[in-house]
């Protein structure tokens, strides 16, 4: 079964998307949280991410989604086509598109995004990985 | 339609009118669908998202001119993200 890990970022876990810029195509990476506390499995989106990203890289909209927590209000949401190319993960993904905030993360990888996959240390508590 | 509204007004309020509709009767064709529409039309009606967006980007590959909507559900819940450090 294909794996990939990542060392963790400043201590906590993580994961990388590549998102495409609209219209080339060029990829932009993405340092995702992985927060399992992001989201449930029943949840209208697997990922946070700047608006901006979601509007260049060809998202289109879904009705906006209140959040409550560490994000509260009303929020966009967007269909965003995302991959992780050494799984061979390619699909579209519901996303919120928050304001950038150089201070977080480029984004979460909530629980339905990992849910998506086998994740955890896999023996190594310096990485964290997804496995499909 | 208001020719004064943009594609994504119209698409906005054609998916709140299949939301409603959806709610109101579970005997609605989009009852627990995930519906794509597509300059104010409706093109897709699927069982899951991933087959609505794949469907919907073939259909209309611009998605400025594209909108999903999950009909039923409740847009007023609130969706927590828990302990964000």
């Amino acid at each position: 079964m294909p794996r990939v890990q990542w060392p963790l970022w400043h201590g906590r876990p993580c994961v990388q998307v590549v998102l495409s810029l609209m219209p080339a195509g060029q990829p932009l990476v993405r340092t995702l949280l992985a927060d399992t506390g992001a989201g449930s499995r029943g949840s209208r989106f697997e990922l946070i991410l700047e608006e901006n990203d979601c509007l260049l890289c060809g998202g289109f909209p879904y009705p906006p989604v209140n959040l409550g927590g560490a994000y509260r209000g009303s929020f966009p949401r967007y269909d965003v086509p995302v991959r992780i190319p050494a799984l061979g993960f390619d699909q579209n993904v519901r996303a919120v598109g928050v304001p950038s905030d150089p201070k977080r993360f480029e984004g979460i990888a909530g629980f339905p995004f990992l849910n998506r996959f086998s994740y955890g240390n896999f023996g190594d508590p310096g990485q964290f990985g997804l496995e499909c | 339609m208001s020719a004064s509204k943009t594609v994504l007004e119209i698409n906005e309020e054609l998916a709140r009118k299949i939301n409603e509709e959806a709610r109101q009767n579970p005997q609605s064709p989009y009852a627990n669908k995930f519906v794509g529409i597509a300059n104010g039309q409706v093109v897709v009606v699927a069982d899951d998202p991933d087959e609505m967006s794949r469907r919907l980007r073939q259909i209309e590959p611009d998605p400025q001119k594209c909108f999903g909507v999950e009909a039923s559900r409740d847009y007023d819940e609130v969706e927590e993200i828990w302990g964000l450090g």
